[in-house]
């Protein structure tokens, strides 16, 4: 039975997951799992007023990739160019 | 991601709001809980004012004012609660764990919106992360002002359940306290060790002094050991709420500490002294020997046998009980001391009658085996040891029986002898017992010279006594020394004498012998009216009795003069004959004593059942001539010993030469200190010693 969380953009985009997955950012981590829990850990819905659609997308792909990773699948995580930066950043902000 | 920068000021007010918020939240006021829209936005201001780029990098502030928040918050909701004055302890500790799981989630919450501080600045700077300051916080301001009182509270408790006032004590709170004092050690142990343990062990080893020094007037030994380790069952299990695992052997070292080992001297002397008041049990028994004895002097066995019993008890009661410790040995030993020295119904449990019931043992046919006779000997020697202060008197009473026994018992073996001897040669020293085994061997060698002698009688008919004739050889230094009658033996006896002293001389030319005649046995076969009866009667006796052979009547001059016997030792055995059970002869007059003027003639009309007939001699009360005796033997142990003494020291104070007078004689008597002085006395005037010119006090040895 996996839960799911929801992770909306900027724009207002939703994406949805599985808590697995959003659980590698430290940041989502820390918000779901403590105690007494912040509004969210109920809900299970974050919104990141300041990461854009794109990022956010990419974002989420790399959650799952992660986490193959981890699991031995040794592939690639391909990142286009002009989204680095901007990916950096969020990943620093998303500690992940 | 956004690109406007963030004042600081316009930054921090945002940050305010949230905090307020979450202040609250975890109050437990309602309605503040702090949704996932202000999270991000609380988080991302953090974020955006560390990373902006300087003059706008508020990290540090930020940082500062997360600690500011943190003191703040603190000294306004935590310490107005806790200085308040609780009048139960409950009150205290209830508050105090309230208010640090409420700080605890404040610091939690915080950190975690702060969190972007700690992963750079705070690792760059090495400074405390947010949650240790959160932590260093609450201890510096609460926790260091509160903790005396707090584990005073936390004692308090464990003293009333201690007590047994187990009603409402809150095991679960006190486990909590515990956790608080460990958690804000922060990983390790010390605060835990040295705030809470610490205090814990002193106000427990305190609380068991107390106790402990007021149980020691109160209880007798037993109880005061057994109720001490219910105490250390008890605090084992119940230190497992207030205090950790780690705790445990130190507390239980310091309960025991407090229980026994501060007390162990006064404990040992409560055990001296109880059983001392055992020992002073031991007076309803001395009475009820007192009235058994008197009953029937015949149950002087009985009676020394229920003390031996009693003594056994109470030795399995030392060894067992309390541990075999030499101290109790000693005050087992002088209560029976004690106890037996007070004269048993006028004759003391003394060495005599410790004899006599060595002796009663071994004659007794009524023990199974000769292993259980030895036993029974074993255990009467054993409590020899233990009471008696005249060892050589009992050694002279058992010489004088065991002689008895061997001269009168010609076909017994031994063996059995020889092993009690060595029981108590075990017991007291080949000193002791080597005139005894000089006895034993004395019989065995005589029935040898028996037998040769017999050899020699038939092989030479020249050398033949004409009756039947024994001989038993003693050693006479050996042998307790025995009254020699001189007596004109009848002429068959003579000359059995004569052969015998030609037979010996051949073998030892230079010995002499001395004939003792109140030991020999005759069997005289005596014609009476209705039947022959056979007499077992001793030599004087047997002589008296020849006499009538040619005569009728004889008066006791005649007797007297025929027999060459003192007037004493012709009375006594004249009144065994006439006066006694079986009256051999007639006395005329026919009274109870014997007089120079009596008449004696041969009982015809004496008659038994039994075809032979034992006619003792009627005993002599021996005892005074022992006692005599071993009085002598111990003036001259005293003065040896005391010229031995000053042999060796040359130089010697009065004190000094009696102790050690007394310590070299103790194995076998306790001199008497008047005496020993007696004997100082009479070896000055024999120049053994000197007094000393100037000190009356000090001895010289005299060369």
């Amino acid at each position: 039975m996996r839960e799911t969380v929801k992770l909306i953009s900027m724009e207002g985009f939703e994406f949805v997951i599985d808590r697995e997955a959003a659980m590698v950012s430290q940041t989502i981590r820390s918000m779901l799992t403590s105690p007494g829990g912040f509004s969210e850990s109920k809900e299970g819905v974050v919104t990141f007023p300041d990461i854009s659609t794109t990022i956010l997308e990419k974002i989420c792909q790399y959650f799952y990739w992660s986490i193959q990773y981890s699991r031995g699948k040794e592939t690639e995580f391909h990142i286009e160019p002009e989204l680095t930066l901007e990916l950096m950043m969020a990943a620093n902000y998303l500690h992940t | 991601m956004m690109a406007r920068t963030i004042d600081f000021a316009q930054g921090w007010r945002i940050m305010q709001i949230g905090i307020t918020k979450l202040e609250k939240h975890v109050e437990g006021l309602p309605g503040n809980s702090i949704n996932s829209e202000q999270y991000i936005k609380l988080y991302t201001t953090v974020y955006v004012m560390c990373t902006q780029k300087p003059p706008h990098d508020h990290t540090e502030k930020l940082y500062n004012k997360y600690c500011e928040v943190l003191e703040e918050y603190t000294k306004s909701t935590a310490l107005p609660s806790l200085r308040k004055t609780y009048d139960d302890e409950y009150m205290l500790l209830r508050v105090l764990l309230e208010r640090w799981s409420i700080h605890k989630k404040m610091v939690r919450r915080l950190s975690r919106i702060f969190h972007y501080l700690d992963r750079y600045f705070v690792y760059r700077n090495s400074l405390l992360s947010l949650e240790e300051v959160g932590l260093a916080c609450f201890v510096d301001m609460v926790y260091n002002t509160l903790q005396r009182r707090v584990r005073e509270a936390v004692i308090a408790i464990v003293d009333k359940e201690r007590e047994g006032d187990d009603t409402d004590i809150d095991r679960a709170l006190l486990e909590n306290i515990k956790d608080i004092y460990v958690e804000i050690g922060m990983g390790n142990m010390k605060r835990y060790e040295q705030d809470l343990e610490s205090f814990m062990l002193e106000g427990t080893a305190s609380y068991y002094s107390r106790k402990a020094s007021r149980w020691i007037q109160e209880y007798s030994y037993f109880d005061y050991i057994r109720k001490s380790e219910e105490c250390v069952k008890k605090e084992k299990k119940r230190m497992s709420h207030y205090l950790y695992a780690s705790s445990e052997p130190e507390l239980v070292k310091k309960v025991e500490h407090e229980l026994f080992v501060v007390y162990a001297n006064k404990l040992l002397e409560k055990k001296h002294s109880e059983f001392r008041e055992i020992a002073g049990g031991l007076e309803p028994i001395t009475n009820m020997f007192k009235q058994h004895v008197e009953d029937t002097d015949g149950q002087d066995t009985a009676a020394i046998r229920k003390v031996i019993e009693v003594h056994d008890k109470y030795i399995v009661y030392v060894t067992k009980c309390l541990e075999n410790q030499t101290i109790f040995h000693k005050s087992l030993k002088e209560a029976f001391k004690f106890f037996c020295s007070k004269a048993v119904s006028g004759s003391s449990l003394s060495a005599e009658s410790l004899a006599t019931i060595c002796d009663r043992i071994i004659i007794l046919k009524k023990w199974a085996s000769e292993e259980l006779s030895d036993e029974a000997i074993e255990k009467v020697v054993k409590f020899l040891a233990y009471i008696s202060d005249d060892k050589d008197l009992f050694a002279e009473f058992y010489k004088k029986k065991l002689a008895r026994r061997l001269l009168l018992n010609r076909d017994a073996s031994y063996d059995h002898e020889r092993r009690i001897i060595t029981k108590l040669k075990q017991q007291f020293g080949g000193n002791f017992t080597y005139k005894m085994e000089g006895m034993v061997t004395d019989l065995t060698l005589s029935r040898q010279y028996q037998n040769s002698f017999d050899e020699y009688v038939a092989s030479n008919p020249a050398a033949k006594p004409g009756i039947d004739f024994n001989v038993t050889l003693l050693t006479t230094s050996v042998w307790p020394s025995y009254k020699t009658f001189d007596v004109n033996l009848p002429s068959e006896m003579v000359k059995c004498v004569e052969i015998f002293k030609v037979f010996y001389e051949a073998k030892h030319k230079r010995r002499k012998l001395t004939w003792l005649h109140s030991l020999d046995t005759c069997h005289i076969n005596g014609k009476f009216d209705q039947k022959p009866i056979d007499l077992i009667v001793s030599t004087h006796q047997a002589a008296v009795l020849l006499l009538f052979n040619t005569r009728d009547q004889l008066n006791y001059t005649d007797i007297q003069t025929q027999l060459n016997l003192s007037h004493e030792d012709l009375v006594w055995v004249l009144h065994s004959l006439s006066c006694a059970k079986y009256k051999i002869l007639i006395k005329e007059p026919a009274t109870e004593t014997v007089s120079k003027n009596d008449v004696f003639e041969v009982n015809s009309k004496f008659t038994s059942r039994m075809g032979r007939v034992k006619i003792p001699l009627s005993h002599v009360d021996e005892r005074k001539k022992v006692v005599e005796y071993v009085n002598n033997d111990r003036r001259y142990a005293i003065e040896a010993s005391i010229v031995r003494i000053m042999k060796g020291k040359k130089v010697l104070g009065h004190e000094q030469l009696v102790s050690q007078c007394v310590k070299q004689l103790s194995g076998m008597f306790k001199p008497d200190v008047k005496a020993i002085k007696t004997r100082i006395e009479e070896l000055i005037a024999r120049d053994y010693l000197e007094r000393d010119k100037m000190n009356p006090n000090m001895f010289r040895y005299l060369a």
